[in-house]
């Protein structure tokens, strides 16, 4: 229908303007040729534009289309995907860029512009990258205002404001939207972004925890329904590592969902038999940045409270998928529990002896040795701790450890970190017989002074040990704590110096917390993107929360009452500014006195002719009204110096002769009439 | 698009639109004559909505989720945008052209408001016309629009429904309206040439004098009336003394041509009416002067051509349906 809808040049702009800013921040993200295609592309773009180049020859097209796929291909091992999804798209609205001949194909390009816009939420999720996508939105819109305007040499922003207004016209409907349109599950599994992640893996060898310590990343943040537990005991349980291959710590076996008891929604038995709760419980909710696995964070014997959470036997609080994004769940905790207080199964202790066969042979003697002279486990814990007191050294670069790696750091270089602790202390207390297992987590957290969370940073990673005492079940032994309480009390950055820990990022922002204004600043800059991650990327787990604070009752009348009324509302300025239809013309200041003389003197019956000049008609008037005579035309010649004189002149002038004349002729005009 | 669904729904849709839109002298378009629906762009953008939701879902990825609202959220803005574009206007005929079967009519439409909007990338169309663009930038209040539309059958042509329809600012929504304004073009007979049976120049002859004041030959001299060119001023006569006087001349006049309705017996109505109208176009271009009778009607003698025309036009309407 219609002729064929050509691209404005100033709309062919705003259309490379557009790609560019849409394909600029995913180049971190996909394979480094990639960004060279929507370059290409842009740039022949602007020579056609300028008329340097012309429109690639059919040939061309072609070899460019080949190289993309075959790029794709060797980039990728499959199309399935989201990097490869989104490097097609981005390839493709690129070389679409090259083939613009009307409105249509501008729109393709704009289409795939807004889609690929908002894929780049499925690679970042942090607060600028919203703010980054929201500006390129508008952008697109910009762009796609730009083919439907007409070119304008004095106005070559109108696109984009237009696009900016409109923009912040639907945000407040979008708000309405994004509260109530109901969240699904995942309709069918689709493959996550992959790249590498700072953080725990599922198995530690001696040395792992001291690199995280140097890392400021983010792990998770916790916010606590009530009062926030002591420092000390803020032992955020990860893994639970049991096996041993004389290098490596490993959980005993890979596949939570075998060891899981309980999913959430579920009461089990063995959580009936084997977990006696005491203490007062804790409610908190953590939001996890995403990481390598599927475990959660808790702290000690926990029931999960979110939808596809579950609990091992080991206390390990897993979750259904991988952690591939950030997630949020609630838990609840008491950590005062009892677990397995009355016996552990045989199988179970097998596993928590399990030793490799051979390998730090001094450590065993010393082992063996001690446990025959101390038999009490209590006695020969605090020996234990008690030798680590005496000389050994908390570090964050402690020196290179041989193939015996306990050996050597009981007896011979006695510095490490929580780890180097943790291990000697596991691998000892299971050569003296007593079921040991490595914990690794976070302890402590950082307090945000004004919205009350914690956050855990990558260099809060811990690791302690649990042994199992008869009646009293599985007890938290942290010998770290022994030898650097100060770790314990005030993190890691209170155990050692700002320099030490930071030493391989000297720009990070954790760094300078002793400068006043940046550590506000910093916190700041926390809150904002804490806030933005539990409300706005955790919302479909707070949403019922929500909706039930905001209306009382979560049903389908009140959230479809919302809903319009929400739409309404959001809508009200627009339909306030766009159906202003009848915009009225402001009359010429001149124009409203003169007309508001004429109307008195319709009212004492003369009204002016269609046609009629002021002239003529204050003539007429004079002739009717004698009496006014002097005043008519008085206002007459005032008003026709404002409009005919062309020298402009004060309208106030005329105002105060009809004001005048009005107030006179009423009072006069019956004696007159009659 | 009228013309391609010509189905029971088609049929119903047309006498619900007689009903809610009749013929009218001037209308102000508003909410009862506007419709408003997503256009097939916007169509495309409901797709990238429902994909942006399937990969909100399967990603558990509340970003998406709100940028899409966004998306949906700015297209329910643009209804109103596109709706205050087009609604607010006044549309008029000033007047519809004549022509012959096969021609196209000119038709002069109005566009007015009496606010100040900014209206841009409003199409107006006629069935089988090509559409033309109208835009009322901020403060103009009055544009004048060309269309052309097919002239078929001889007689009034009453015009069609006038669409005027704008997708603009996004191009995501449709705003459109079908108004049946008071207005017909004129379409004259197909001009066949045929031999009339009696000739053209029968008739009474012309009383009185055989001329008429032209330029072609000398007729004599008369007194220099003010206002006369002055190149007809007698110069020798002048200079002789004997007063100021004009050179008169004549032009020789023809005999009138009448153009008659009976002088084409046997045949039908219109087929009279194509070989008269072929009469009124060879007379005029003749010199001579030239009437037209038809039953029950007589023109003037006369020349030039706004005769010609009104004698097209008589032969156009002549028992013509709504003349």
């Amino acid at each position: 229908m219609g002729p064929l809808w050509q691209v404005s040049r100033g709309g062919t702009l705003w259309l490379l303007l557009a790609v560019v800013v849409t394909a600029a921040p995913l180049f971190r993200y996909l394979p480094p040729w990639v960004p060279l295609v929507p370059l290409l592309a842009v740039l022949w773009r602007l020579g056609i534009y300028r008329a340097r180049w012309g429109v690639p020859p059919p040939a061309a097209k072609v070899v460019l289309i080949l190289l993309c796929i075959g790029g794709l291909l060797a980039s990728f091992k499959g199309l399935l995907g989201l990097e490869p999804m989104v490097a097609m798209l981005v390839c493709a609205f690129s070389l679409k860029l090259l083939e613009i001949h009307s409105r249509r194909d501008a729109l393709v390009v704009i289409y795939l512009a807004y889609f690929v816009a908002i894929t780049l939420a499925l690679f970042s999720q942090s607060f600028l990258t919203g703010l980054y996508i929201s500006t390129a939105l508008v952008m697109v819109t910009a762009a796609l205002a730009g083919i439907h305007q007409d070119d304008s040499a004095h106005q070559p922003w109108r696109p984009l404001l237009t696009a900016a207004a409109m923009v912040a016209q639907a945000a407040p409907l979008m708000v309405v939207f994004f509260l109530v349109m109901p969240r699904l599950g995942p309709l069918w599994s689709v493959p996550a972004p992959a790249s590498a992640v700072t953080g725990m893996s599922d198995r530690l060898a001696i040395g792992d925890i001291t690199s995280l310590g140097r890392s400021s990343a983010l792990a998770f943040r916790a916010s606590f329904d009530g009062q926030l537990p002591e420092r000390q005991q803020l032992y955020w349980r990860g893994l639970t590592l049991s096996r041993f291959d004389g290098k490596t710590w490993e959980p005993f076996r890979w596949g939570y969902a075998d060891g899981v008891v309980e999913w959430q929604g579920e009461v089990s038995a063995w959580w009936q038999r084997e977990v006696e709760l005491r203490g007062e419980p804790l409610q908190y909710q953590v939001t996890l940045e995403r990481q390598n696995g599927n475990w959660l964070y808790s702290l000690g014997a926990s029931k999960p409270l979110t939808r596809s959470t579950g609990i091992t036997q080991d206390q390990t609080l897993v979750s259904l998928t991988p952690v591939t994004r950030r997630f949020q769940y609630q838990v609840k905790s008491w950590p005062e529990a009892l677990l397995n207080p009355h016996q552990l199964s045989p199988a179970r202790r097998a596993i928590e002896l399990q030793l490799p066969p051979g390998g730090n042979p001094r450590t065993r003697d010393l082992a063996r040795q001690w446990r025959s002279e101390t038999p009490d486990p209590d006695a020969l814990i605090a020996r234990l701790l008690d030798y680590y007191r005496g000389s050994f050294y908390y570090t964050l670069s402690p020196p290179a450890l041989g193939k015996d790696s306990v050996d050597d750091f009981l007896f011979t270089t006695q510095q490490g970190f929580c780890e180097h602790f943790a291990a000697s202390f596991v691998l000892f207390m299971r050569a003296a017989g007593i079921p040991a297992r490595l914990v690794v987590g976070y302890q402590g957290g950082e307090l945000h002074p004004d919205e009350g969370y914690l956050t855990v940073r990558q260099y809060d990673a811990h690791a302690w040990g649990e042994v199992w005492l008869a009646d009293r079940g599985w007890v938290l032994v942290d010998p770290t704590a022994a030898v650097a309480p100060e770790r314990i009390l005030g993190g890691l950055l209170g155990a050692m110096s700002l320099d030490e820990v930071f030493a391989n990022s000297p720009l990070s922002m954790a760094r300078f917390q002793n400068i006043h204004w940046l550590n506000r600043l910093r916190l700041q800059v926390e809150a904002l993107e804490y806030n933005w991650a539990r409300w706005v990327l955790g919302y479909d787990s707070v949403q019922l929360e929500v909706l039930a604070r905001l209306l009382g009752k979560v049903d389908s009348v009140r959230i479809g009452a919302f809903l319009l009324a929400g739409a309404v509302i959001a809508l009200l300025p627009v339909l306030l500014l766009s159906l202003r239809i009848r915009g009225r013309v402001k009359p010429d200041p001149a124009d409203h006195h003169y007309l508001s003389f004429c109307r008195s003197l319709a009212r004492a019956g003369c009204p002016r002719q269609p046609g009629e000049t002021p002239r003529n008609f204050a003539r007429r008037c004079a002739q009717r009204f004698p009496a006014s005579a002097e005043a008519i035309h008085a206002i007459t010649d005032a008003y026709e110096d404002l409009r005919y004189s062309g020298q402009g002149g004060d309208p106030a002038v005329l105002a105060v002769r009809v004001t005048r004349f009005r107030r006179q002729f009423r009072w006069r005009s019956p004696v007159l009439s009659s | 698009m009228t013309a391609a669904r010509n189905g029971f729904f088609q049929r119903r849709f047309d006498a619900w639109l007689a009903r809610r839109l009749p013929r009218v002298e001037r209308i102000r378009l508003d909410r009862r004559s506007v419709f408003t629906f997503p256009s097939r762009q916007g169509l495309g953008l409901v797709l990238v909505l429902v994909l942006l939701w399937l990969l909100a879902t399967n990603y558990q990825n509340n970003l998406v989720f709100a940028f899409g609202a966004l998306l949906g959220s700015l297209m329910v803005v643009t209804i109103f945008h596109s709706f205050a574009n087009l609604a607010g206007l006044e549309v008029r005929i000033l007047g519809v052209g004549a022509g012959f079967p096969g021609d196209s009519l000119k038709v002069e439409v109005e566009v007015s408001q009496r606010g100040r909007r900014h209206r841009e990338d409003i199409w107006l169309s006629f069935p089988g016309a090509v559409p033309q663009r109208v835009a009322l930038p901020r403060g103009e209040q009055t544009a004048i629009v060309t269309l052309f539309i097919p002239a078929r059958r001889r007689g009034l042509r009453p015009l069609d429904r006038l669409t005027l329809e704008t997708c603009y600012p996004l191009g995501l929504i449709r705003v459109w309206t079908h108004v049946l304004l008071r207005g017909a073009g004129v379409v004259y007979p197909r001009p066949i040439a045929g031999a009339s049976t009696a000739g053209g120049n029968t008739g009474d002859a012309v009383e009185g004098s055989a001329t008429t004041w032209g330029s072609e030959d000398f007729e004599g001299l008369a007194l220099f009336r003010p206002g006369e060119s002055r190149t007809r001023i007698a110069w020798k006569q002048l200079a002789r003394g004997l007063g100021v006087y004009s050179k008169q001349f004549s032009d020789p006049v023809a005999d009138p041509t009448w153009l008659d309705w009976h002088s084409y017996p046997g045949l039908d109505r219109e087929a009279r009416l194509c070989r008269l109208c072929h009469g009124v176009l060879e007379a005029a271009a003749g010199d001579s002067p030239f009437g037209l009778r038809l039953p029950g009607s007589e023109s003037t003698l006369g020349r030039g051509e706004i005769h010609r025309d009104s004698l097209l036009r008589m032969l156009a309407l002549f028992e013509c349906e709504g003349a």
